[in-house]
């Protein structure tokens, strides 16, 4: 009887154990629905309004359609009572619900979207190829025809080819790389060794070319000024290893060697050959560079287990001498905070610098032409409301001034004013409102992964985006960052960098190639290894106490992925450009 | 033994069903229940043997037979998921059941009622936190300026701060602190009631024999939820190869990826991030088949042994 009770008492207790187990699952399941939900209704609650007002001042219009939007980059959400979200819905009559990646990374959000079979209206991810397989995407090339002076303006037939999938239909439409009139490019919107200008400054505006400069300057810097103004240590460098992010360590070596950012594989361009960038010289010299640098203290040693989040919160403090990264990865949220924080005025603000393996060659770091990158972009699902209305607005993004200069420049006389002879500016105080993001989130609304384009605007005086417009520029400048360019003779960051001015092949660049392999090819099941490998090794390179043993293990482990198999594919894709 | 043959010999009459029919109808639904949730899921293993594509359905789906396994076994980073799960599996059962079953007794042992109470509402508070919350402090805390690296600091142990979450070496360690941590109380509930029905004249006898508290903890209270810890670690044997997702996943990074990723990470990034559904299948069967297998295997041993068992 004893007995029988025990294993009942038990039973139950398993039970309630098990239950629990259960409803703790389905509870944070229950939770995120929800949170849907209740996102999706404050959506569909300030479209109601939004409706009622547009009823009064537009009533031309007609109705507002709510579209969502995932982006598989992380991103800032802005308010769903965003002001000039409102005032788009209410003149294009669409407004759009964009969520950005959170916590997990842009494969496994895709693959979840995939498995779930349930799509938002619009979609912009890393993975096109696999969301093309899984028929989620809805083929375009009907609605680009009904447009035709977006076709022509937008691609040429060359690019539109390129984003032709085997199926023969294009999905998707890269929103960037497009630049409209002369080039207005102020920004080295590349990838670069960064270096703060206090440093520069204090050592008197060097020439600095190599590596081994680079370091040693950053390691005088730090003997000599260990903290910053306000007492915080200052870290020499860092690395963001995180996810596709370890571009920022991995492929430093191709650039290093002096060629472009053709990002999986070096193109050698007389003999037509793909080079693997990982196992050459340049990159070996590069590793052992940044192992020397780690075991001098120089290199932050949280770097191999820092998220981006967490790189990004170190670098707006202000401590981080240097990195290596691209523009777009750190500088939009950064140098607002930055300028919040009166950070550039100490000379905070990074400069790039065109390093390379030896003095005197020829660098290539900047790209001077529109990359078009054929590997993503937007694209409309098959579970979208009206395809019609959503690649009208795609179309609006690209041919309609009026919506482009709303959505980056903003207000007008609220957020820009307009000087006599019709060139836009910004007050010091409409600068700083607009680094707020407070601000950012309840005012401006860029839809920032819908067309948009560089250089100058159709009106022919001002920049499509103000931080590319010459007096803002000027203007917005920190002084040490303006003493920076002037002692080196530089107008802005292209300048600065000072790479070679040449056009890039058909095939450039390389990496909206292998972005989009898959392992259906034994290339594609190679590049998914290589890059596990890397991950794990390449920060292992850079802590091991001694190099030599460090590459060797890596090289060893790298050669079991079978890189010659993707360097065959990648060959063979190049073939066809002959 | 006897009645229940007689039972089944009984002959099944229209009648004796209209007498149980509400029985029968909640015994329906479970079953149908059952069936959906538990049964229908399996013919997705077809997708092991397939090259599945989600576009294409399980019907239009080529089939590859074994070559989702033969791949799955050819690669080195599947053997070392395979030591990663298995060993932390080990490693945190071993832990939480030592920790839960010394920590059940010794609250056994106190004597005040409330303070008994006390202790054990807050010891199973952390049950209930989720991993991303734990995980969150566990980061604080060990991060270069967290508490655990002062501390060793300020006791000169270290003169450098510890990245710990860069070294192989303490990883498995801390995912079992973790799991001790958020689950110790909690287990101990079950082994705390097993002690409760434990005769109290047997500790009576033992007190007038002369036995100490240890003699008593010894002797008495430890054979007397032998059967509950040994029901218990059959059931949780099955679970090793579970050894879980969400602690790897949000602790581990491209450093210690070697020794931090366990099968139900691999699954989530060869099906879910590399949409190879197959293989990402093919690995959730192993999985399966092995713990089957464990359970199996270890229910046998008990037997053998004479212990308590589950069938």
């Amino acid at each position: 009887m004893k007995k029988k009770l025990i294993t009942l008492l038990l039973a139950s207790a398993l039970t309630v154990s098990a239950l629990a187990g259960c409803g703790g699952g389905s509870d944070s399941g229950a939770a995120s629905d929800t949170a849907a939900a209740d996102s999706g209704s404050d959506a569909a609650d300030a479209a109601d309004a939004g409706e009622s007002d547009s009823a009064d001042t537009s009533a031309s219009n007609g109705e507002v359609t709510d579209f969502t939007m995932f982006i598989t980059m992380p991103g800032s959400e802005i308010n769903s009572d965003n002001e000039i979200a409102q005032m788009i819905a209410d003149r294009w009559g669409v407004k759009i619900k964009e969520t950005w990646l959170t916590g997990q990374t842009a494969a496994e959000a895709t693959g979840t979207l995939i498995a779930s079979g349930e799509y938002p209206d619009y979609i912009d991810s890393d993975d096109m190829a696999q969301l093309v397989d899984a028929g989620a995407l809805v083929p375009l090339d009907d609605y680009i025809d009904q447009y035709p002076e977006f076709k022509e303006t937008w691609f040429t037939p060359e690019e539109w080819e390129k984003f032709r999938q085997p199926d023969g239909h294009i999905y998707w439409i890269n929103p960037f790389g497009n630049t409209m009139g002369e080039s207005t490019a102020t920004t080295h919107n590349d990838e670069a060794f960064w270096i703060q200008v206090r440093v520069l400054e204090w050592a008197g505006y060097p020439e600095i070319n190599t590596l081994d400069e680079y370091f040693k300057l950053l390691e005088d810097y730090v003997a000599a000024n260990p903290t910053m103004e306000d007492g915080t240590p200052n870290i020499p460098y860092t690395i963001l290893c995180e996810d596709w992010r370890y571009f920022c360590i991995e492929n430093a070596g191709q650039f290093l060697a002096g060629y472009p950012n053709d990002g999986s594989v070096i193109v050698n361009k007389e003999t037509m050959t793909i080079e693997d960038y990982n196992t050459s010289e340049d990159t070996k010299k590069y590793f052992q560079e940044l192992n020397a640098a780690y075991n001098k203290g120089l290199i932050d040693t949280e770097f191999a287990t820092q998220t981006y989040d967490e790189y990004i919160a170190k670098l707006s403090t202000g401590r981080v001498l240097g990195m290596c990264d691209q523009w777009w990865d750190f500088a939009y949220t950064v140098n607002d905070v930055f300028k919040q924080q009166g950070l550039d005025e100490q000379g905070c603000n990074y400069v790039p610098l065109g390093l390379t393996t030896e003095e005197g060659m020829v660098n290539r770091w900047h790209t001077y032409d529109d990359t078009v990158n054929q590997a993503s972009g937007v694209a409309i699902t098959v579970d979208c409301k009206d395809p019609d209305k959503a690649f009208k607005f795609i179309v609006d993004c690209a041919m309609d001034q009026e919506l482009h200069d709303l959505r980056f420049w903003g207000v007008k006389d609220v957020d820009y004013n307009v000087d006599d002879d019709g060139l836009y500016y910004r007050t010091d105080e409409q600068r700083m409102e607009c680094a707020d993001t407070s601000y950012q989130a309840s005012h401006l609304c860029q839809y920032s992964y819908m067309p948009q384009w560089g250089g100058t605007s159709r009106d022919g005086k001002n920049a499509n985006k103000p931080e590319e417009q010459t007096s803002e520029f000027q203007n917005g400048m920190a002084t040490p960052l303006k003493n920076c360019f002037d002692a080196y003779g530089a107008r802005n960051y292209v300048d600065m960098i000072g790479s070679v001015v040449e056009t890039n092949g058909p095939w450039f660049p390389m990496y909206s190639y292998s972005n989009n392999f898959t392992t259906d090819t034994p290339g594609g099941v190679a590049w998914a290894k290589m890059g596990e490998i890397k991950h794990e090794y390449l920060p292992k390179v850079v802590m091991g106490a001694d190099f030599d043993t460090a590459w060797e293990d890596y090289m060893a482990q790298y050669e079991s992925c079978k890189p010659e198999d993707f360097i065959g594919e990648m060959q063979a894709i190049l073939d066809t450009f002959k | 033994m006897a009645r229940v043959k007689q039972k089944k010999d009984r002959k099944v009459t229209w009648k004796e069903i209209k007498r149980q029919k509400s029985l029968l109808i909640i015994a329906f639904f479970v079953t149908v229940y059952g069936f959906i949730f538990y049964y229908w899921p399996l013919t997705g293993w077809i997708m092991a043997f397939q090259n599945y594509k989600p576009g294409k359905g399980i019907l239009g789906s080529k089939f590859v037979g074994l070559d989702k396994f033969k791949f799955l076994f050819q690669d080195a980073a599947f053997i070392r998921v395979i030591r990663n799960t298995f060993c932390m599996g080990v490693l945190n059962l071993v832990t939480t059941t030592i920790m839960a079953i010394l920590f059940a007794v010794l609250l056994n042992e106190i004597r005040s009622t409330i303070a008994k109470k006390l202790v054990q509402t807050i010891s199973y508070m952390p049950h209930f936190l989720s991993w991303i919350i734990v995980t969150g402090i566990l980061h604080d805390a060990l991060s270069s300026t967290g508490i655990i690296n002062d501390l060793l600091m300020r006791l000169g142990a270290i003169t450098n701060a510890i990245n710990f979450f860069a070294h192989p070496k303490y990883f498995w360690p801390i995912v079992a602190f973790a799991n001790c941590w958020k689950e110790t109380g909690w287990n101990a509930i079950i082994y705390l009631a097993a002690i409760t029905a434990i005769d109290p004249s047997l500790y009576e006898a033992a007190s007038i024999d002369g036995a100490s508290r240890l003699q008593k903890i010894r002797y008495i209270t430890l054979p007397g939820i032998k059967p509950t810890i040994m029901i218990l670690l059959l059931m949780n044997i099955g679970n090793v190869l579970n050894a879980g997702f969400e602690v790897q996943y949000l602790l581990g990074n491209g450093l210690v990826q070697s020794v931090s990723q366990t099968i139900d990470i691999y699954v989530l990034n060869w099906g879910i991030s590399q949409n190879d559904f197959s293989l990402g299948t093919a690995a959730g069967i192993f999985k399966s088949a092995v713990s089957i297998a464990l359970i199996v295997i270890c229910n046998y041993l008990a037997k053998r042994a004479g212990e308590e068992r589950l069938f």
